[in-house]
C-alpha cells in the first residue's frame, strides 16, 4: 500500500494478520437477544482476526492494507494484479490498448458485471469514482494519482463539472486522457481508489457509505460492529463462475498477534501472523512450518539520513554508516524475515538491480571513513525512531554496531504520527528509521518519490538532491519499454547507493500461516491476499 | 555506643550491601559487556548455560552481566531518588508542622492535591515532557513521591513542636530557626530514616515501573525494568529473560523493606523499653 509504512511490523500486520473467532458470534449472539446465525451448519467460512478495526470500506477513503484487503473483496476495479505477482490481468475491463506515446488509455467493458443491488456496471460508474476521489470534498488520498487525466485540475478547482479527460462513448468503453505521457498510469486504475461504485448508493449514504458499501465484487458486506467484528457473507452473482468458493469471512477485531497465536493454535482461526517470540519454534517444528507461506514484499527498511545537517552532509561519514551497520545481524534479530538491503529497490520490484552490491558489514572501512571525513573519535548523533518494542530491539542493535566505530547513538522513541512530520520540517531530525512499500511496481515509486529534488519536505525525509540523479528520472519517466526505462533507474539507482542517503537495511519478508484446512491462498508481493479462491476442506468446528 | 541489630536489619543490611557491592563492582563482576553482542542468539534468546548462566538475549547479550549493571541503576536510582524526595518532603513537612496557621493549611492543601494525583501517571507525564535521561528520572521520581514523607514529618513536627522542652527553649529567647535546627528536626530524625529506608523500595519499583514502560533510563545502559518489558515477546518461549531481572528488583526491594522495617521494630522496641 502506500507508502511510509510504519516500521517495523505493522504494514505485515495487516496483510499477514488474520485471524477469528467462533465463540464472537455466539457473544454478540448472546447479546443480541439469540438472532438467526448468519452461516448455516457446514458453510464454508474463513475467520480471521486483528487488532486494530478497519478504518474504512469506503474506496475513495481507504489508504491502508486493512482497508484495502477488504475492499478488494467488495468492489471491482478496471484491471488488477494476478493473485500471486504484479502483472496487471483484466478484472471490470476485459481489454485494454494504451497509446504509443502513454497519453490515452481506452478500457473495454464486460457486459455481465452488476452491483450487488441488482443495477449493471457501465463505464460511467468508474468515471464518477475517479471524479469523486478528484473531488476536494471527498478528502481522498488518492487524489494524486489522477491528476495526471486531462481536465482534472479544473475539476478539482470547480471550473468544470466533469473531468474532460474521462470519456465514456458508451456503456462499455472508457477512454482517459493524460496530459502528460505516463506508462504507468494503468497501475493507478488498479488501485482501490478507481474502483466503480453506484453513484446512487453513495448519494444516499454520504459519508456514511462506508458503513454501507454496496459493489460487484466476490464479497457483500453483510455486518460491521465497530471494534468488535465484519462479516462479509459471498456475492452469488459475482461475474466469475465458481467465485468466491467461500461462503464468508468473519474478521474478529481487537485481537493482537499474541492472542492470534493462542487462538490459531485452538484452531479457532484459519490463518495468523506468527509472534517473534513463536517464530523460531514454528520453523523448527516440521508439522508448522509446512503450514507457513511466504512471500519478500516491495518494501525497503532503512536508516534516514539528513543529507543537510551535520556529520551527515559528508559522503564518507553516509558511506562509513552504511559499513558500520550489520544488516546481517539485524535480520537475525527479527527472526530472519527479511533480506539485507543492497539498495533502494526491492527485490520482488520489476527494475531490481541484482548485480547492485551495496555495503557489506566492515566496521574497519568505516572507521577509516570516519577518520578522514575529520571524524577519528566518531560523534554522537539522535536517531528517531516509533516507539514500538521491535523497533527498539532494532535500533539497540544499531547503536551497538555504530558503538564499535565510536558513533554514539542516542534513540528518541516519539509516535508514528509526529515522526512524520518532524522529518519533513528541514534541519529538524538527523538520523531515522523509516520503510517504503511500494505502490506500484515501478523503480519510480521509490526513486522519484523517495530521493527527488520535488519532494523536498514531503517525501524525500534524508533532503537527498543530486542534478544527475533527478535528470536520469526525468529521462525514464515518460518511457513505456520496460528495458530502456529500467536501465536508466538502475543507473540513476547507483548513483544514491554510491552518495547513500540512508543505511540501506533490508527487505523484510512476511510470512504467515495456515490451517492445514485452508487450500488456494496465494500471498501477493505488492497488495493483501486475495480471498475468492480460498477453499476449506472437512475440519472440526471451533468450539 | 554498641550497635545491635535485630534479625530483620541485620539480613537487611546484608542485602543491601551485596546490592552495593555488585553495583560498585560491576566492571569486575561481570563476566561481559553488558551492552555488547555476545552470544549468536540474536532472535531466538539462549537459556542459561555454563558460558551464559542466565541466559542470552535477543540481541545477544548476556543476562547475567546486564543484571549486575543494572544494579547500579537501581542503586542510584533508588538511593538519589529518595534524597531528593527527603529533601522536598522534609522542607515542606517541617515548615508546616512547626510554622502552622496559613503555611501549614496552604502547604498541606497543596500535598493533598499532589496525592490525588497517581504517583505512577504523574511520573510518566512528567518524563514524556522532560528528556528521559537518568535525572529526569531521578528528578520526576522524588517530585512525584514526596507526598507522603511531607505528611508524616508534618505531624511528627507538629507534636513536637508543642512539647514542654520545645516551648521551654521558645521562652528562653530562641529563634525560630534555632527552634527548627535544635530542637525539632533532631528529633524527627529517626522517623525520616524509616520513612528513607521503607521509600528507597518504592523508588526502586517507581523506576522499575517507568523503565518497563519505556520511561525509564535509555538503551543502551542495562535497567532491571527495561529488560523485564523487552522480554515480554518471549514470555512464552524464553522467559528467563523476564524471570532474573524480576528476582533482581524482588531482591533489591525486599533488602530495603527489610532494612527499614527492622529498624522500626527495634525503635518500637527500644521505645517500650525505656
Amino acid at each position: 500500500m502506500d507508502a511510509r509504512v510504519e516500521f517495523p511490523a505493522r504494514p505485515m500486520r495487516a496483510r499477514a494478520a488474520l485471524a477469528a473467532m467462533a465463540f464472537a458470534l455466539a457473544l454478540s449472539a448472546c447479546r443480541a437477544g439469540s438472532p438467526a446465525p448468519i452461516f448455516p451448519p457446514g458453510a464454508q467460512v474463513l475467520h480471521l482476526a486483528s487488532l486494530d478495526d478497519i478504518p474504512t470500506l469506503d474506496p475513495a477513503a481507504g489508504y491502508d492494507v486493512d482497508s484495502w484487503m477488504f475492499e478488494q473483496m467488495i468492489f471491482d476495479t478496471l484491471i488488477r494484479y494476478s493473485d500471486s505477482g504484479v502483472d496487471l490481468v483484466p478484472d471490470i475491463a476485459a481489454s485494454w490498448t494504451a497509446s504509443p506515446d502513454s497519453t490515452v488509455f481506452t478500457f473495454h467493458l464486460r457486459r455481465d458485471v452488476r452491483f450487488s443491488n441488482g443495477r449493471a456496471v457501465a463505464s460511467a460508474d468508474f468515471k464518477y469514482a475517479i471524479e469523486r476521489v478528484l473531488d476536494p470534498k471527498t478528502r481522498s488520498k488518492g487524489m494524486e494519482y489522477y491528476r495526471g487525466i486531462a481536465g482534472a485540475a479544473d475539476f478539482a478547482a470547480g471550473r468544470a463539472n466533469s473531468v474532460a479527460g474521462i470519456e465514456t462513448p458508451d456503456p462499455w468503453t472508457i477512454v482517459f486522457r493524460l496530459s502528460a505521457p505516463d506508462p504507468i498510469f494503468p497501475h493507478k486504475l488498479a488501485m482501490p481508489f478507481a474502483a466503480a461504485v453506484p453513484r446512487e448508493v453513495v448519494a444516499r449514504y454520504g459519508e456514511d457509505f462506508s458503513r454501507h458499501v454496496v459493489g460487484s465484487g466476490p464479497f457483500m458486506l453483510r455486518q460491521w460492529i465497530g471494534g468488535q467484528r465484519l462479516v462479509l457473507v459471498r456475492n452469488p452473482d459475482y461475474f466469475v463462475k465458481g467465485v468466491p468458493r467461500l461462503d464468508g469471512v468473519v474478521e474478529a477485531i481487537g485481537v493482537n498477534e499474541d492472542l492470534q497465536w493462542f487462538r490459531f493454535e485452538t484452531g479457532a482461526i484459519d490463518l495468523s501472523a506468527i509472534p517473534p517470540a513463536v517464530f523460531p519454534y514454528v520453523i523448527k517444528t516440521s508439522r508448522l512450518k509446512a503450514l507457513t507461506m511466504r512471500i519478500v514484499t516491495m518494501t525497503t527498511r532503512y536508516l534516514g539520513m539528513n543529507c543537510q545537517m551535520p556529520p551527515f552532509t559528508d559522503v564518507r561519514v553516509r558511506r562509513a554508516m552504511n559499513y558500520a551497520i550489520d544488516k546481517r545481524k539485524l535480520v537475525a534479530v527479527i527472526n530472519g524475515r527479511g533480506i539485507p538491503a543492497n539498495g533502494v529497490l526491492p527485490p520482488s520490484l520489476p527494475g531490481y538491480d541484482p548485480d547492485l552490491r551495496g555495503y557489506p558489514y566492515d566496521p574497519a572501512r568505516a572507521r577509516g571513513l570516519l577518520e578522514n571525513a575529520g571524524y577519528p573519535h566518531g560523534f554522537t548523533a539522535t536517531v528517531w525512531l516509533p516507539a514500538d518494542q521491535t523497533m527498539m530491539i532494532l535500533a539497540q542493535s544499531v547503536q551497538q554496531d555504530l558503538a564499535l566505530v565510536g558513533v554514539q547513538l542516542k534513540l528518541k522513541p516519539v509516535g508514528f504520527a509526529p515522526l512524520l512530520d518532524a522529518i519533513r520540517q528541514p534541519r529538524t531530525v538527523p538520523l531515522f528509521f523509516s520503510g517504503w512499500e511500494a505502490d506500484f511496481p515501478d523503480p519510480a515509486n521509490f526513486l522519484d518519490v523517495l530521493l527527488s529534488r520535488a519532494q523536498w519536505g514531503a517525501n524525500n525525509d534524508s533532503w537527498f538532491y543530486d542534478p544527475r540523479f533527478d535528470a536520469l528520472l526525468a529521462k525514464a519517466k515518460p518511457l513505456a519499454d520496460p528495458a530502456r526505462r529500467f536501465a536508466l533507474y538502475r543507473e540513476a539507482q547507483r548513483i544514491a547507493v554510491a552518495d547513500p542517503p540512508w543505511v540501506f537495511l533490508y527487505f523484510p519478508v512476511t510470512w504467515q500461516i495456515r490451517q492445514p484446512w485452508v487450500h488456494g491462498l496465494v500471498l501477493n508481493p505488492m497488495r493483501p491476499a486475495r480471498l475468492d479462491r480460498v477453499w476449506l476442506s472437512p475440519h472440526p468446528s471451533p468450539k | 555506643m554498641k550497635l545491635k541489630l535485630n534479625f530483620m536489619e541485620a539480613a537487611g543490611a546484608a542485602m543491601v550491601l551485596g546490592l552495593a557491592f555488585v553495583a560498585i563492582f560491576a566492571p569486575l563482576l561481570a563476566p561481559h559487556d553488558p551492552t555488547r553482542a555476545v552470544a549468536a542468539s540474536f532472535g531466538d534468546p539462549w537459556p542459561p548455560s555454563r558460558a551464559f548462566p542466565l541466559g542470552a538475549d535477543q540481541l545477544g547479550r548476556d543476562v547475567l552481566s546486564r543484571i549486575i549493571y543494572g544494579a547500579r541503576i537501581s542503586l542510584i536510582v533508588g538511593v538519589a531518588a529518595m534524597a531528593i524526595t527527603l529533601a522536598i518532603g522534609v522542607a515542606i513537612g517541617l515548615a508546616a508542622g512547626f510554622l502552622g496557621g496559613a503555611v501549614d493549611s496552604l502547604l498541606m492543601r497543596f500535598t493533598d492535591v499532589m496525592l490525588t494525583m497517581p504517583a505512577l501517571l504523574l511520573a510518566m507525564a512528567l518524563v514524556t515532557v522532560l528528556h528521559p535521561g537518568l535525572l529526569t528520572v531521578l528528578l520526576v521520581i522524588g517530585l512525584v513521591s514526596w507526598t507522603q514523607v511531607a505528611r508524616v514529618v508534618r505531624a511528627e513536627a507538629l507534636s513536637i513542636s508543642r512539647r514542654d522542652f520545645v516551648v521551654a527553649a521558645r521562652a528562653l529567647g530562641a529563634t525560630r530557626t534555632r527552634l527548627i535546627i535544635r530542637h525539632v528536626a533532631p528529633n524527627v530524625m529517626p522517623i525520616i530514616v524509616v520513612m528513607a529506608a521503607l521509600g528507597v523500595s518504592g523508588t526502586l519499583l517507581l523506576d522499575a515501573g517507568l523503565s518497563f514502560l519505556t520511561l525509564g533510563v535509555p538503551p543502551p545502559t542495562p535497567s532491571w525494568g527495561r529488560m523485564i518489558e523487552e522480554s515480554t515477546a518471549y514470555f512464552r518461549t524464553a522467559p528467563w529473560l523476564a524471570i532474573f531481572p524480576g528476582l533482581a528488583i524482588l531482591y533489591a526491594v525486599m533488602g530495603f523493606n527489610l532494612l527499614g522495617h527492622g529498624y522500626l521494630r527495634r525503635r518500637r522496641r527500644d521505645a517500650s523499653n525505656r
